[in-house]
């Protein structure tokens, strides 16, 4: 690839945009949060400060801002600082592949899928390290639990996503995308609606979301991995969950939803209306069920999420043979 | 990249838009001197070898298991940048989801097992006669492949500018001509994985006793 100005300049506009999408996406997605909690709990949720509570979160932003950070005496402080900055900057890198619009991406890469896939082992490795680092018991169970989830759940969604990559035949994001356009049953959910299964339930595995929350797991570890963080550190792996959770909700609508085809009027914006609806949803989830044992966790995934993506692998192989 | 195939389709604002695909096309002309590219190519070099000696060193001498393990994951990092020079992002990407992503975390996971604190075998230094015996360890390593370096001939030629092999033909080429290496590789880890199995079948047997 030749190094010119404007592919620099690309570059460096992607970025800036993707900073501010991944801020504004917390601060808004905070609040939406809390409306929707309040809402399936029939209470209002946030209401005083601003037009039905919506500038909370930017309160709430400010006092994280302000508080000192505390770092516990006993504790590994190089890991303790590592682990926040670990869980976050992976995240830019992974957003500038993600095909917005047909030619709206960061980075115009073959293997946009496989990028993404690599950096987002990055993320377990951040929690682990600062779990570790903060010399707490209840860090340290909820960073071991990361582990063993994420590292059961990587196998099914990649089981998932691989039947995608046989049907297309690519790893670019963009040509899985263009293959989709046209009306709602090009579709890859209906083409692959067993794939489209897996991967929602993996992502509640790899994202730490409710019903899945077991590394934070507030009433048994007090808050897992974070328990030791105050301030700005905490604040970095609440804004990594919640850009997380915008990452699987818009390779969710890249891959399966179709992406920026929509019923009237292609566009940029059925992407991002395609994410927000796909975080509401689980949202919705996470206040609906309650959270699962680890035996169950496991158990879910190694006989039931593994056997299914195997299978479903299997039948595209054999569908891409016979047809 | 002189042409932008798909830039916004024509509409009303045609116009407009051809000004500015205009200044895209005179920017993409101002390309990096191919000095200025080789002198980029030369300093990710040298980050990745400082990534790489760096976490090494970590990861030999740090006195904290955790940490030595951090060590061994930067030295991943800057081994998948290497192929990212080498043109081959397949490579690199594997290299991140493999080894940073999973086997890394595997074994960090067996350390959590460890106390936190720095207490164990690994703490104290280690003696005259232990450091002798890693800088000969050390030093075989490098009589056996410093030779081998030195004397192939193919690597004293300037190098090549490396170029991308497509995914499809890395495939084709591993099920057909590379099929009996691609396949001894998966009978190291089933060797492994029997080991493994073995060590723990007879803890269990000596348990029961």
């Amino acid at each position: 690839m030749d190094i010119n100005l404007w592919s620099v300049i690309k570059l460096l506009v992607a970025l800036g945009a993707i900073i501010a999408l991944l801020i504004a996406n917390s601060v808004v997605m905070v609040w939406l949060e809390r409306k929707v909690a309040g809402f399936v709990q029939r209470r209002p949720g946030p209401y005083a400060v601003g037009p039905q509570g919506m500038l909370q979160t930017i309160a709430d932003t400010v006092k994280l801002l302000s508080k000192q950070i505390v770092i516990p005496g006993s504790s590994d402080r190089f890991l303790f600082l590592l682990g926040p900055v670990l869980c976050m900057f992976p995240m830019f890198i992974m957003f500038l592949a993600i095909p917005y619009g047909p030619w709206l991406t960061g980075l115009e890469i073959n293997l946009g899928l496989l990028l993404i896939l690599a950096f987002s082992g990055l993320e377990s490795l951040a929690v682990l390290v600062g779990g570790w680092g903060s010399n707490n018991k209840y860090s340290l169970i909820g960073a071991a639990r990361t582990v063993s989830q994420s590292v059961a759940y990587e196998i099914p969604l990649l089981l998932a996503i691989l039947a995608l990559a046989f049907m297309t035949g690519t790893l670019n994001l963009t040509v899985i995308t263009e293959a989709q356009t046209g009306w709602f049953w090009h579709w890859n959910i209906f083409r692959q609606p067993l794939a489209f299964l897996i991967f929602i339930i993996t992502c509640f595995g790899e994202t730490n979301r409710a019903p899945f929350d077991l590394p934070e797991g507030e009433s048994e570890l007090t808050g897992g991995y974070h328990t030791e963080y105050s301030g700005m550190g905490f604040a970095l792996f609440f804004m990594a969950e919640y850009t997380s959770m915008m990452l699987v909700s818009f390779l969710a609508a890249v891959l399966f939803l179709g992406g920026s085809s929509g019923p009237i009027g292609n566009g940029v914006w059925w992407t991002f209306l395609k994410m927000g609806a796909f975080m509401t949803f689980m949202m919705w989830v996470r206040w609906t069920f309650p959270r699962v044992r680890f035996d169950q966790l496991l158990n879910i995934n190694w006989k039931w999420l593994m056997p299914l993506g195997l299978l479903n692998l299997w039948l595209t192989a054999m569908a891409i043979k016979v047809f | 990249m002189t042409s932008w195939p798909s830039w916004p389709r024509p509409g009303k604002r045609v116009c407009e838009m051809s000004g500015l695909i205009n200044l895209i096309n005179k920017l993409s002309d101002l390309a990096l001197p191919p000095l200025g590219q080789d002198i980029m190519a030369y300093l990710a070099f040298a980050v990745y070898v400082a990534l790489i000696v760096g976490g090494g060193l970590t990861a030999v001498l740090a006195r904290n298991l955790v940490r030595a393990m951090v060590g061994l994951v930067i030295t991943f990092l800057g081994v998948a940048g290497m192929y990212l020079l080498l043109a081959s992002p397949f490579l690199a990407f594997m290299q991140l989801l493999i080894y940073v992503g999973a086997i890394s975390i595997l074994i960090l996971f067996a350390i959590l097992l460890v106390k936190n604190t720095s207490s164990g075998e690994e703490a104290y230094r280690p003696g005259l006669p232990q450091a002798g015996l890693a800088l000969v360890a050390a030093a075989g390593v490098a009589a056996i492949f410093g030779p081998v370096i030195a004397l192939n001939e193919d690597l004293a030629a300037p190098p090549e500018l490396p170029v991308e092999t497509p995914l499809a033909e890395l495939g084709q080429d591993l099920l057909n001509f590379y099929v009996v290496p691609f396949e001894l590789i998966s009978i190291v880890l089933l060797v492994a994985m029997a080991g493994g199995v073995l060590l723990a079948w007879d803890k269990r047997y000596r348990g029961k006793e």
